[in-house]
């Protein structure tokens, strides 16, 4: 299944795995647990991110340089494997990339919304999906976030922004557009797996494992919110093994250990089992989180060592890159916040 | 009469030698041609990885290129054989 031997997808895979072998081990981050911002900055200008820091350097300092700088190579990275990625594997990291389009545009509307300079939101902005660096400075130049959903006209998410943004500016919140948003983007994605293009079924099983460990996290954080049971079924992503159904039932369990056994009769993973089983009795939150991803990025690991030359390698490596750049953020965030490092330890996704 | 048959038989060797020869160099052929596809299969993957190896960490390139070139001995097998054919 999904195994393709030709020369490209070889060339390309082992260059997936040799970057995902220069990544950060756990060593790395327990010594940078003991460091300053300044220090952590020059350590990681030592590696990968070396080319950023340099560039950068001039401009920025602090916190600022260190932010600005993992955006700008996790940017650089994703652009990089879209260009080298072959023929149907590119389109399917096009696919997954363009999560980052509905992250960049939320992130423009939210900070125009409250305010905030531009230069301020395009620091953040990670231009890793279908929409380029230049049109996001078209977009962020435009005042009226109106104009800037004019601007998406043609755009896949158009449809939905359109449809959903004039209620979204009438509430003042865009939680609703954005599970609007992600729930079109995982529905064009199994479209894509299902469409019949080689390579297809291994996209779809890593897609419903994402799937999966995504509505899982949701059960969680609502039954630390305590949210109200109408809204739950909007928070449902379809396509993965666990059943709208028994999604709202699981909502309704109030006992914690009920819930677990709940869930694990329910999921059809197994790595996701034996966390379950841990998990009885547990209350933090970013905890569970983080074991959650853990799971998620273990079982892509398997995935990618029974299909060495699909789509996994590079989904492994472009989620594992993620991780690190969000564990290098927390990391200096939490070091300039003075937390101690223990704490800041708890939070990272190693 | 007996000269004829002696001429016809002579002929007939000749011909059996000349195709026994046709047929080893076939052999041969086949025996370096065959050996060689199968190093091109081989090293593909091999070549592929390297590359890609070599293209994230130049130090890779001595030892990319040693298990390149590893298949070739296949083909080098079947070059004796095709040499031992002929000679």
């Amino acid at each position: 299944m999904g195994v393709n031997i030709s020369a490209p997808y070889i060339y390309v895979c082992t260059r997936m795995r040799v970057r995902k072998a220069k990544l950060l081990p756990k060593e790395e981050y327990m010594r940078m647990l003991n460091m300053s911002v300044s220090e952590i900055t020059r350590i990681i200008g030592e590696t990968e991110y070396k080319q950023e820091i340099d560039e950068l350097g001039t401009a920025f300092e602090g916190m600022d340089l260190l932010e600005v700088a993992l955006s700008w190579n996790l940017a650089k990275e994703y652009q990089k494997i879209q260009e080298i990625a072959p023929g149907t594997l590119k389109a399917f990291t096009q696919d997954y990339l363009r999560r980052w389009d509905i992250q960049n545009i939320l992130t423009i509307l939210r900070g125009k919304v409250q305010g905030e300079k531009t230069g301020k939101i395009k620091e953040i902005l990670i231009p890793a999906g279908s929409l380029d660096k230049i049109m996001l400075d078209r977009l962020l130049a435009e005042d009226s976030n109106d104009r800037i959903i004019e601007l998406l006209k043609g755009h896949r998410m158009y449809a939905v922004l359109a449809r959903e943004f004039p209620a979204a500016k009438e509430s003042g919140s865009f939680s609703h557009m954005e599970n609007e948003l992600y729930k079109q983007f995982y529905a064009e994605i199994l479209g894509d797996t299902k469409a019949g293009i080689k390579g297809g079924a291994s996209f779809l099983s890593y897609i419903q494992l994402e799937i999966d460990i995504k509505n899982v996290k949701t059960l969680f954080r609502l039954r630390a919110d305590a949210q109200a049971p109408e809204g739950v079924r909007e928070m449902y992503i379809s396509g993965g093994t666990l059943s709208p159904t028994d999604f709202t039932s699981l909502n309704a369990i109030r006992d914690s250990n009920e819930f677990i056994d709940q869930l694990r009769a329910s999921v059809r993973n197994e790595s996701l089992h034996t966390l379950l089983d841990e998990m009885k009795g547990r209350k933090a939150m970013h905890d569970i989180e983080i074991r959650l991803t853990r799971v998620q990025l273990e079982q892509m690991e398997k995935m990618s060592k029974r299909n060495p030359f699909s789509i996994h390698p590079i989904l492994v490596y472009l989620e594992k890159k993620k991780y690190e750049v969000f564990n290098l953020r927390a990391l200096a965030r939490g070091k300039e916040s003075k937390l101690p490092s223990d704490k800041i330890a708890e939070y990272l996704v190693m | 009469m007996a000269a004829e048959v002696v001429a016809i038989a002579a002929t007939d060797l000749a011909s059996i030698q000349a195709s026994q020869m046709g047929m080893k160099a076939i052999g041969a052929g086949l025996a370096v041609g065959l050996t060689g596809v199968g190093t091109g299969v081989a090293e593909m993957g091999i070549g592929a990885a390297a590359v890609g190896a070599i293209a994230e960490n130049k130090d890779f390139f001595g030892l990319g290129l040693l298990f390149t070139v590893i298949p070739e001995t296949i083909v080098i097998f079947g070059l004796v054989v095709g040499l031992l054919l002929l000679f």
